[in-house]
């Protein structure tokens, strides 16, 4: 076997998950808890384990390495527990409470749908800066951009000097429409800055126009904040992942996703653009494969200890999220569009003594205490306590055996707490919740899939994470997908994805540019001037930004693109330029057009609606530059009997009895191998219940695919 | 099933719960024992001993006294048999004048006095403030609740009072 040249890992909430790939395409996983508090732990025993996997030691895996790929949870920690930087803000007069008021679906965002309706359960997250640091000073910029009152600059020194009194660690700066017109944000930040330096103090200057120059302001706002309150402890814990790479050996710098789906060094200049990345990978690794396999409208459906993602690729697009929420803040960073819902094996089981209603979580076990049969002080009883109560997880193989299951513990807490209350036998209570488990996770796979206009015999199902393949067979029966996919790597399919990624960069800014359906080929042409302007300006601060992370000038390759609608809606769609500026009448006819064919595969043909005229209301601009990538290997297909993976058998409860299931290794199956239900096929990081009568067949890119009888 | 334990929910009546475990508590479904606990909060708050059996209010409760059940203030005060309205021997302000109703109103719209009056309720032996009713000029003093003791503790708690 050679040497692995990229190492992906993805912390999650639960578990740190790490693929390792070589040239050829070979993976190795390896698995550990996530360490919150020093991630660079987590980090490097989930590596140690891959290197084991793959016979290396650290040291030898990465002086080895060409990429170190890492996404984790270092500042959406610091945002949870609040244990940011002192921040101070500048804000146009008037604007001063936005920070307390902010956006009424902040109060509930993320709960459940019983809290959501109870209104006695909402609440604010806590603001980031406090009101008696915020500080209003006047001016004012209008929608247009001009400037309808000066700023008062002695207004904005009083206020510097009081937050430089107020010792903080950064001042933030938004004003209204400092988007359209920076020029009092510069102001502002300038004056700040020459305080700052009066008052020999060391104070960070952030304006909202640099971090993300886009219409609404208080997504604006939040991700000034974020950047400034998060970022910088979220750079120490990377910089922690960067040492602890290079103690063992590894030369280059470390990676990281983007929300959007690219990869950058850690020295990103806004860093909270990483933040929301680890289920990305998931999307990107699931192109890839729907490359391999010629089928361009994917679901993408990752089950882990705590949530149940799905993200949809449709005819060859992707869809980005432009307010995505982190924390219940809205931000003002695109994201890869997932939908969510709180389904997973760490799921906690409650049952109403009054009513014998039954609940699913949302609370999740975690990995800390975890559930009751890890014996690690859970008490609660879980979706995986079901799962080894009814001989689907191998109690002597989880993790590969390092974690002992104690069945006999888990039967007895789910005998008292769930099955003596609903008055019924402990398989088929514990069966019921799991069948609950897959139904949430089927009608959220149906509704995801109606919402795209499309019949789902066009969809493949690819079914990754921990715990995706354990229920795989619940949550696909009955949709009709074309194929349903799921991996030997499934646990790490989010880490393989980071590795498929490119470094790139995206700008962009908002812009209020409407072109009516009669438009003159001379409005064309100097909307077209406009629109090249701007791309000109995004391309040279891309490109500035990849440069200086050491990518070479001619490896880096510019794709302009428009968010547009037509006028009058209220939701833009992602439009790749054909061209990489427009000059003429035809060509900006020809980007009308593209955007008219994009929307048509997104929504359907006869939904155009030219008549209302177009919108641009942001211009961007993507830069990549290559990267080396994992190659899956294409193997031929053998003979069909798997016994060679063969080891073993076992009692699992499927289906209201008790069946011998036998059981295979996942890592040996080989591609021609099938198959047949009832059968268990496990690895360490992984398993895939296979239900009576229903088929998996092993392609020849290694592959899995589940068939329902 | 569902407990808490006294600390807990000591905490949550006086307010000091920090607000990520107030909330699992409301999401979550009651917990079964949760009168009882609370009743002892409150009985560990008092400086009398006579049991309370239901609060009314955040400083009145209804207890089983020597002269029977009886409301009574959290200072010991008795406002006599808890079937009787315990307001009417409470102390009485009434805020019926534009003057009145400034003073608790001193930055923002009043209502008009002659639509409105507000009456606030006191304890005549430690002055807390037990109870405001807004009502109409003349409008009796409105007797707020008088609850099934025997069929609340019978049928919702359980265990009937001897």
């Amino acid at each position: 076997m050679t040497h692995p040249i990229v190492i992906g890992i993805d912390a999650g909430g639960t578990m740190t998950d790490t693929i390792l790939v070589d040239a050829d395409g070979h993976f190795k996983i390896g698995k550990s808890a996530t360490t919150p508090r020093n991630e660079s732990e987590g980090f490097i025993a989930s590596a140690e384990d891959a290197a084991d996997a793959w016979g290396l030691s650290l040291e030898e895996l990465f002086s080895g390495v060409n990429v170190v790929l890492y996404s984790g949870t270092g500042m959406l920690n610091t945002l949870l527990s609040r244990t940011g930087r002192k921040l101070g803000l500048i804000t146009t007069k008037g604007m001063e409470d936005m920070v307390l008021m902010g956006r009424g679906l902040q109060a509930w965002a993320d709960y459940s749908y019983a809290d959501r309706l109870h209104a006695v359960t909402h609440q604010h997250p806590d603001p980031l800066v406090p009101r008696r640091r915020t500080h209003g000073v006047t001016e004012r910029v209008d929608q247009f951009g001009d400037i309808v009152l000066p700023l008062y600059e002695q207004e904005v020194r009083v206020a510097a000097k009081k937050l430089i009194a107020d010792k903080v660690d950064s001042i933030c700066i938004m004003t209204l429409f400092s988007h359209v017109n920076p020029a009092h944000e510069k102001r502002i930040a300038e004056i700040c800055r020459e305080e700052i330096q009066a008052a020999g103090a060391e104070i960070g200057v952030y304006a909202s126009h640099e971090v993300r120059p886009v219409i609404r302001e208080q997504s604006r706002l939040n991700s000034v904040l974020i950047e400034a309150y998060a970022t910088s402890r979220g750079r120490m814990q990377l910089k922690s992942i960067e040492d602890a790479s290079k103690k063992y050996g590894f030369k280059y710098g470390v990676q990281t996703l983007l929300s959007f789906g690219g990869l950058t060094s850690i020295n990103h200049p806004r860093l909270h653009e990483t933040m929301i990345s680890g289920p990305i990978g998931g999307i990107l690794g699931a192109a890839y494969v729907g490359k391999l396999i010629g089928n361009d409208s994917l679901i993408c459906s990752d089950m882990g200890g705590t949530s149940f993602d799905m993200g949809v690729i449709t005819r060859g697009q992707t869809r980005i999220e432009n307010e995505p929420l982190m924390d219940r803040f809205k931000l003002n960073v695109p994201t890869l569009h997932l939908d969510t819902i709180g389904a997973g094996a760490g799921m906690i089981l409650k049952v109403d003594p009054l009513t014998k209603k039954v609940s699913l979580g949302p609370e999740s076990a975690g990995s800390d205490p975890g559930p009751i049969c890890f014996a690690r002080g859970g008490t609660e009883p879980t979706i995986a306590d079901c799962d080894a109560i009814l001989g689907r997880l191998n109690p002597d193989y989880f993790l590969g055996g390092k974690v002992k299951l104690q069945v006999e513990k888990a039967r007895a807490a789910f005998k008292e707490k769930c099955a003596d209350v609903l008055g019924v036998g402990v398989e088929e209570a514990a069966e019921g919740m799991i069948e609950m488990l897959e139904a949430d996770a089927n009608n959220a796979l149906r509704r995801v899939i109606s919402g795209q206009g499309i019949h789902p015999s066009e969809f493949t199902l690819l079914s990754y994470g921990g715990s995706g393949p354990l229920h795989l067979a619940g949550c696909s029966r009955g949709i009709g997908f074309k194929d349903i996919i799921t991996f030997q790597f499934a646990a790490a399919f989010s880490a393989f994805g980071c590795t498929t990624a490119d470094f790139m960069r995206r700008h962009s800014v908002s812009t209020q540019i409407d072109i009516s359906s009669k438009a003159s080929d001379a409005t064309l042409v100097s909307v077209g001037e406009k629109v090249s302007e701007v791309w000109r300006d995004l391309a040279t601060a891309a490109v500035s930004e990849l440069m200086a992370d050491g990518h070479a000038r001619d490896k880096i390759t510019t794709t302009p693109f428009l968010m547009m609608r037509y006028t009058g809606q209220l939701e833009d769609v992602e439009v790749l330029a054909p061209l990489p500026a427009v000059t003429s009448a035809e060509e900006m006819q020809k980007v009308i057009d593209e955007f008219e064919q994009v929307y048509a595969k997104v929504n359907h043909r006869v939904s155009r609606y030219g008549e209302a005229g177009y919108s641009i209301t942001e211009l961007g601009l993507i830069a990549t530059a290559d990267k080396v990538k994992p190659v899956l290997v294409k193997r031929p297909l053998g003979k069909s009997d798997p016994a060679s993976a063969h080891k073993g058998v076992r009692q699992a409860y499927i289906g209201g009895r008790w069946h011998a299931a036998n059981l295979y290794e996942m890592d040996d199956l080989k591609p021609g191998h099938e198959v047949t239900g009832p059968a268990i096929i496990e690895h360490p990081a992984t398993t895939l219940v296979v239900h009576p009568g229903d088929q998996v067949f092993v392609d020849e890119w290694t592959l899995l695919h589940y068939r329902h009888s | 099933m569902t407990s808490y334990s006294k600390e807990v929910i000591a905490d949550l009546v006086s307010g000091k719960l920090p607000w990520p475990q107030t909330r699992r508590i409301m999401s979550a479904y009651k917990d079964d024992d949760r009168f009882f606990k609370y009743i002892q909060v409150l009985q560990d708050r008092v400086g009398w001993s006579d049991p309370i059996l239901l609060p009314v209010s955040d400083h009145l409760f209804i207890c089983d006294s020597a002269e029977g059940r009886v409301t009574k203030c959290e200072c010991g005060h008795s406002f006599g048999d808890y079937r009787r309205n315990w307001k009417l021997a409470a102390s009485i302000i009434v805020r019926d004048t534009e003057e009145a109703l400034r003073e608790i109103y001193p930055n923002s719209d009043i209502p008009d006095p002659q639509w409105m009056e507000i009456r606030e309720f006191i304890c005549p032996e430690c002055g807390t403030l037990h109870e405001v009713e807004a009502a109409a000029p003349g409008y009796p003093v409105v007797h707020d609740f008088e609850p099934d003791l025997e069929g609340f503790y019978r049928e919702w708690l359980g265990r009937p009072l001897e």
